[in-house]
């Protein structure tokens, strides 16, 4: 797996919003991502369908499960 | 919790389910328009022949054109179950399921029996070409969970449903002479029980937390709750071979089984979407209230019929208990959820078409002042179509009224959605 960048340089907290807010905003920021910096998503499920299209636009992701149920997904290029 | 991905880069073309979605509720126009056509005649008897017409463009022509576009939409989905020749199919089903709705409910409507022998064709080829499709493509899903479980039993029930409905359509038709009352029992047993709430609970299990922030259905409501009613029906159904008293006491406790597991899914569902995270307004979770209070009420009013031999054979009983099931509980959720389902899928493929930033909000495409009105209707037509089942005169015109306003209001909103995603389709092009 590649390094993660140690620049959070985003974070997106979208726990409480409904779909497909958590994704727009999502796609919202990818575009302002630059190489080296990372975004940090809390997301209150797996984000299935950002996982695709993160792959399509070249960006990579690694999601952890957090105590509260909730989830963290790290963005980068 | 054992969630399936929601991969739509799975989901079928938007012309697909949206083909479903666009016409079923010419259906609930026509029920309503065929409603104060027939007046107060229509409601003499539960088993009066307007009565049984209108009754399935409600069903038929509704209920079940919008559930086989959702599982076609859904089973990719959810599943990541791919329909083989989407589009093929979608004609190959929505064809002779339009067309066979209009000649069956025409037929019983009319008293009409060659209109009635020329739906069973279409409508067998319609269901066989779903059933088919959905049990294949379900079996080759790579994800099984409590959704996808409850779906397949929701389709096992179609299936019984449909052979039956075909049994008595030949009946009706003077094709075959079969025992008709207990067989329509049957029939609207696994229709109602079966089908249609199985269906919804699968359903359920998906959208209630996705879409309304809400916990997870507990475990043991998902590992259960769908089998046990299952099983329930098919024990109730084999009530009619015993004799009695055994006969009467089996259908008893089945349908106490299955009542309590209904009281059980209405209880948590509500009590999950009390507990929602995010409390702003939601049209879908008013519609959901309302069908799961109807629920209840359909509940509350079956066990006063146990009580109560007047109640239960009066033709009050028969007709406010399927008023309440299938226009309070079943229209509501399907239409509050349709709302919810079209919006996300006309931006999701908007997403897809627009260059990023440019497709409309998910909250635009589908006004919430537009579709809250349309719930008001629907809300004011339950204690009006109730009110008919009691005194069919004056109160059947009201009701009739109301129906076919909520139906006019559903129709707008959801090709104003459409026109949305034809309009910005086209400025992509």
């Amino acid at each position: 797996m590649a390094e993660v960048p140690a620049n959070i340089s985003i974070e997106l907290d979208v726990r409480d919003l409904d779909p497909p807010e958590p994704l727009q905003q999502a796609l919202a920021a990818l575009p302002l991502l630059k190489p080296g910096e990372q975004l940090r998503m809390l997301h209150h499920r797996e984000p299935f369908p950002l996982y695709a299209m993160l792959r399509e636009r070249g960006f990579t992701y690694r999601t952890t499960q957090m105590d509260d149920g909730s989830y963290e997904v790290l963005i980068w290029r | 919790m054992n969630m399936a991905s929601l991969s739509l880069e799975q989901a079928p073309p938007i012309t697909v389910p949206f083909r479903f979605f666009l016409t079923a509720p010419l259906f609930l126009l026509l029920a309503a328009l065929a409603l104060l056509a027939a007046g107060p005649a229509a409601l003499e008897s539960r088993w009066s022949q307007p009565l049984l017409g209108i009754t399935h463009l409600f069903t038929l022509g509704f209920m079940s054109m919008v559930m086989t576009g959702a599982v076609l939409q859904l089973l990719p989905v959810l599943a990541g179950a791919q329909v083989p020749q989407p589009r093929l199919m979608a004609w190959a089903i929505h064809l002779p399921l339009f067309s066979g709705v209009l000649l069956l409910c025409g037929g019983l409507y009319f008293s009409t029996a060659i209109m009635v022998t020329l739906a069973l064709p279409l409508l067998a080829l319609a269901f066989a070409a779903f059933l088919v499709i959905a049990i294949y493509s379900l079996a080759r899903a790579p994800a099984r969970n409590a959704s996808t479980r409850a779906i397949l039993l929701a389709l096992a029930a179609l299936s019984l449903t449909i052979g039956l409905g075909l049994l008595l359509a030949a009946g009706i038709a003077g094709m075959l002479h079969l025992p008709m009352l207990p067989l329509a029992a049957l029939h609207v047993g696994w229709g109602l029980l079966g089908w249609t709430t199985l269906l919804v609970i699968g359903v359920a299990y998906q959208v209630i937390p996705m879409f309304q922030l809400t916990q997870p259905y507990p475990h043991t409501v998902t590992r259960w709750l769908g089998g046990a009613l299952f099983v329930l029906v098919l024990a109730w159904s084999c009530h009619l071979l015993l004799s009695e008293p055994a006969a009467s006491r089996l259908a008893l406790a089945a349908a106490c089984g299955l009542a309590a597991c209904l009281i059980a899914f209405a209880v948590i569902t509500l009590r999950l979407q009390q507990k929602r995270r995010r409390k702003a307004p939601d049209i879908t979770l008013q519609f959901w209230r309302v069908g799961l209070a109807s629920l209840l009420a359909a509940i509350v009013l079956w066990l006063a019929g146990q009580v109560s031999a007047t109640l239960a054979n009066s033709t009050f009983y028969a007709l406010a208990l399927g008023m309440l099931f299938i226009i309070g509980f079943a229209l509501s959720v399907i239409q509050g959820m349709l709302y919810k389902i079209t919006s996300f899928l006309i931006w999701f493929h908007l997403q897809g078409k627009l260059p990023p930033g440019k497709s409309p909000h998910m909250k635009s495409i589908i006004q919430d002042h537009a579709a809250r009105w349309h719930w008001r209707i629907h809300l004011a037509s339950l204690p009006l179509c109730l009110a008919s089942a009691m005194w069919p005169m004056p109160w059947i015109y009201a009701a009739g009224c109301a129906l076919l306003l909520g139906g006019v209001l559903l129709l707008a909103n959801l090709y104003r959605a459409w026109n949305i995603y034809l309009r910005a389709g086209a400025k992509a092009q």
